[in-house]
């Protein structure tokens, strides 16, 4: 059976679980703009990738399986033999049972029989466990008055089972972009269809450029970001997309700019440059709907700290200095923009250029504002302690709408699987790049959030 | 238990979490502050290669705010760069090259060279032909070890770097400030260190402080960090106040002081074996804290733990007992100073007895056995089994095998010598004030102080 679902894996398979990256669409929230036809496809793949980390799994049970029966047989030969089972591991009992199943069917092969253990001339009890680098399954085999016997195999642990298991929320829809054990710092969608085709990933030594091929995200290039000072712990970066190059790459005291195509080179040096709090026009960010355009803005970001100082450029009316801040994020009005900017008191501090105002929100460090067709079409994204996510103790990220100056919740929380370490703008204006630690793998994962409409 | 250690430690965590509250991690991490602990034990030096300092979890931690070693191992047991970035083997791995990070300073300013670096290693293991070779730490040894690189993630192999004065300058997370030995330690925030700033400006550490006393520190708000024994985590934490834990890092265990010399003598050591009752020891003595074990590496290290049995079996230990014509009467001693060994050896002696076996407990320097608590010097397993045995005194067989299945007869080996009863792994547990945020021991018990940050005390949804 383990056969037939690797056959049917490698001929579907478009997520290469070994290097834990994620095809496009592998979360959720493009596949109801698709065409019937192809909706039904995507559907039966969206499947396949739900079970693909278990099917993976499972494919790779044969040989330990095989291993561990031959080493059992050894010791007890063939014969009436009573075996048992026992799952001591973090694998599913689902997973556990079918682990079984094959133990037997392999030791059936061996020519041992599986019988009672009244009628057995030896008892093999077997646990499935683990240690934190691999799976252990040991076997314990008594027969007779002799000294019980200890034999065993491991194999590695999948460490990505976690990733696609996550449930959807109802109004910010996630869709996984990348996952890496180095700490991302942000993503830029290069190009897309109906979902990234290329993508560039900024960690804090490289930025890495994956391109969709054949389902499976290909590396292109791998930038090497040069620094001679140490980085700030809690490191933040960003990655934006330029007019005449392609991104420009922002770090606490360094700025790298790429070249215009690929094959790319990326220059970097030591800067104390202002980072864009408003992502340049690529042809897809000027504001649409309701509200005034967002003029640039720049923020000066501490070398050696994990804040903005304060200091803006031009400046937001007569305001050159927002306080240290975290975050901020753009709400266009009508006639203005009201700048929301999470402070490092915790406030969120309101600005629009004239007035201001201060006001404890409860939200957390990072804040990014989209563009929707919802509502006021502007929503800010603001992270949060995870709500009722008590079982992983993640992070969450709410949808807000900013009427006058009084924010109010327009969607459920959306609970991620750890700590929020990013969360962005995307270039385009109409999503953010959010990165999570995973709690359970530790590794980094970057999604693009987009709210979506409740009808 | 179907979810063992990984599960356990998951769940602990989230006792944690769920404990802090609606905790603050949503927040950015704020510099500044002094962070302030206090500790039971009291460290006469914190030079890493002095070897007359007794090995404990708090002493490893204290030394990683100030050192760092070549390499390190993570959660998973997984040797990851440190201050070298890579490294390789050569023939048949007796001799290792590790090539050092560039840019790495001393807290004097001074680089870090390959020349102190082997100078470092060469201080802690005289034995050891350790060279420099251009940006390399080259190391010969006189027979293969493919798990080599783990044993120099262990802190007495920091790299540490003696000045003229008699004072010692290292390159981790925090400088010496202030060290008063045995009794307070001021660690200032280091600048450029490489891995970027910590977030607190300053650790001040109070040691010799017992738990009562300790306690008392974080009710008052004047330590923001304790430790917490582990029988009596349970009660500290319903109290309401947040408790973590490793995952078991410390193993406890009757240790006899030297080889069986008869077939009579080692049938006895296997019947007071079989005479312990962990179960119940664990349930009254330790509150359900920690794990029973009749192995040296708790399961979650070795994945086989449990395949050694450890369940009492008083008619058994009877039949032994009544096999040895002549016993002794024997001593089982402890440390004066833990009132927690107190408890446990009396109840080993009451469960001896049981059996037929006389066994006094004695806090005198010389007994017939000890109840020792060893901590294990390394998430690895080969190099905490080897520690386990540089304990006890035992030569574990150097071998170049690294399966599973070698390891267990490896550990199998050391115990069929009869010199060591496993008894319980114990955790090592804290309570934290709710001002310290992002703090999350590893589960090999590391305090990763560099990652935490001061928040105001009050918590909840508002910021701080």
């Amino acid at each position: 059976m383990a056969k037939v679902m690797r056959q049917a894996l490698d001929s579907a398979c478009f997520l290469n679980t070994n290097r834990r990256r994620i095809g496009p669409g592998g979360e959720n929230g493009t596949f109801s703009r698709q065409p019937a036809g192809r909706r039904c496809y995507l559907f039966v793949v969206a499947l396949f990738l739900l079970c693909l980390p278990r099917l993976a799994v499972a494919g790779s049970w044969n040989s330990p399986a095989q291993a561990l029966a031959q080493k059992i047989v050894t010791v007890t030969g063939p014969g009436a033999v009573a075996i048992t089972v026992e799952n001591r591991s973090s694998l599913s009992k689902k997973d556990a049972d079918a682990i079984g199943g094959l133990l037997r069917v392999e030791l059936e092969s061996l020519g041992v029989r599986p019988v009672p253990p009244q009628q057995a001339a030896a008892s093999v009890a077997v646990w499935l466990s683990e240690n934190p680098r691999a799976y252990v399954w040991v076997a314990e085999i008594r027969a007779g008055t002799a000294e019980p016997s200890v034999v065993m195999v491991e194999l590695p642990r999948a460490e990505d089972g976690g990733f696609l298991r996550e449930s959807a929320a109802e109004s910010i829809r996630k869709i996984a972009l990348w996952a890496q054990e180095e700490r991302i710092l942000d993503v830029l969608v290069l190009e897309e269809q109906t979902a990234p085709t290329q993508i560039a990933v900024l960690d804090g030594e490289k930025v890495a450029i994956y391109r969709m091929k054949n389902g499976k995200w290909a590396q292109e290039q791998n930038l090497a970001i040069s620094h001679t000072r140490p980085w700030p712990r809690d490191l933040r970066g960003r990655i934006l997309g330029a007019q005449d190059h392609l991104f420009d790459v922002y770090l606490p005291g360094v700025f790298c700019r790429s070249t215009p195509s690929l094959p790319l080179a990326l220059s970097c040096r030591e800067s104390d440059d202002p980072w864009p709090l408003v992502a340049p026009d690529r042809g897809g960010y000027s504001p649409a709907g309701r509200g005034a355009a967002v003029p640039p803005l720049g923020a000066f970001y501490s070398a050696s700290r994990n804040f903005f100082t304060g200091a803006l450029t031009p400046g937001l009316g007569k305001m050159t200095n927002a306080g240290k801040f975290y975050s901020a994020a753009p709400l266009p009005r009508e006639s203005y923009v009201l700048w929301l900017f999470a402070e490092t008191g915790g406030e969120i501090h309101l600005v629009d250029g004239v007035t201001e105002q201060a006001e404890k929100l409860g939200w957390g460090s990072d804040v990014a504002s989209v563009r929707t067709a919802c509502g006021a079409n502007w929503q800010v994204l603001a992270t949060g302690t995870g709500d009722g996510n008590e079982e992983n103790g993640g992070d969450s990220v709410r949808a807000y709408e900013v009427a006058d100056r009084d924010p109010a919740a327009v969607s459920a929380a959306l609970n991620l699987s750890g700590e929020i370490t990013a969360l962005w703008t995307d270039a385009k204006g109409d999503s953010a790049i959010a990165v999570v630690r995973n709690r359970e793998s530790g590794e980094y994962e970057a999604f693009r959030l987009g709210v979506v409409c409740s009808q | 238990m179907k979810r063992f250690g990984w599960a356990w430690f998951a769940a602990s965590s989230m006792l944690l979490r769920s404990l802090m509250g609606p905790a603050a991690a949503e927040t950015r991490p704020q510099y500044g502050g002094t962070l302030r602990i206090a500790m039971l034990e009291s460290p006469g030096s914190l030079d890493p290669s002095d070897a007359t300092q007794p090995d404990s979890l708090a002493r490893r931690n204290l030394l990683g705010l100030i050192f760092e070693t070549l390499v390190t191992v993570d959660e998973r047991g997984r040797v990851q760069p440190a201050l070298a970035v890579d490294w390789q083997a050569a023939s048949g791995k007796q001799r290792w090259q590790f090539r050092l990070r560039r840019g790495v300073k001393f807290h004097d300013g001074s680089g870090l060279t390959a020349e102190i670096a082997a100078s470092a290693l060469r201080t802690a293991n005289p034995s050891w032909k350790v060279f420099a070779e251009g940006e390399s730490v080259i190391v010969e040894m006189d027979r293969a070890d493919a798990d080599f690189p783990a044993e120099l993630a262990l802190p007495h192999n920091s790299m540490v770097k003696r000045m003229g004065n008699g004072k010692l300058s290292g390159t981790g997370p925090f400088h010496i400030e202030d060290w008063q030995a045995g009794k307070k330690l001021t660690l200032g925030a280091e600048e450029n260190q490489w891995r970027g700033r910590a977030f607190v400006d300053r650790i001040e550490v109070e040691m010799g402080r017992n738990f009562h006393d300790q306690l008392v520190e974080l009710d008052l708000g004047r330590a923001d960090l304790i430790e917490v024994p582990p029988e009596t985590g349970p009660r500290v934490a319903t109290e309401g106040r947040r408790v973590s834990a490793s995952q078991p890092m410390e193993l406890v265990a009757l240790v006899f002081s030297g080889e069986a010399q008869s077939a009579e003598e080692k049938l006895l050591r296997r019947a007071l074996a079989h005479s312990v009752e962990r179960a119940s020891m664990r349930g009254a003595v330790l509150q359900g804290a920690g794990q029973a074990a009749a192995s040296i590496l708790p399961n979650w290290i070795s994945g086989f733990g449990f395949a050694f049995a450890g369940a009492a079996n008083l008619e058994l230990a009877r039949r032994e007992r009544e096999q040895v014509r002549s016993a002794p009467n024997l001593t089982v001693g402890y440390d004066a100073n833990d009132s927690l060994a107190r408890v446990l050896a009396e109840r080993v002696a009451l469960n001896a007895r049981d059996a037929g076996i006389s066994l006094q407990t004695t806090t005198a320097a010389k007994s017939d056995l000890r109840l020792a608590r060893i901590a294990l010097p390394s998430a690895d397993p080969w190099v905490a089994l080897r520690g386990v045995a540089e304990a006890l005194g035992v030569a574990l067989p150097r071998t170049s095998g690294t399966s599973v299945e070698e390891l267990y007869a490896a550990e199998r080996g050391l115990l069929a010598g009869q010199r060591v009863i496993p008894l319980f792994h114990l955790p090592a547990e804290w309570a934290a004030s709710n001002a310290l945020q992002d703090w999350s021991p590893a589960a090999d018990g590391g305090w990763r102080l560099e990652d935490v940050w001061l928040g105001k005390v009050a918590m909840g949804k508002s910021r701080p």
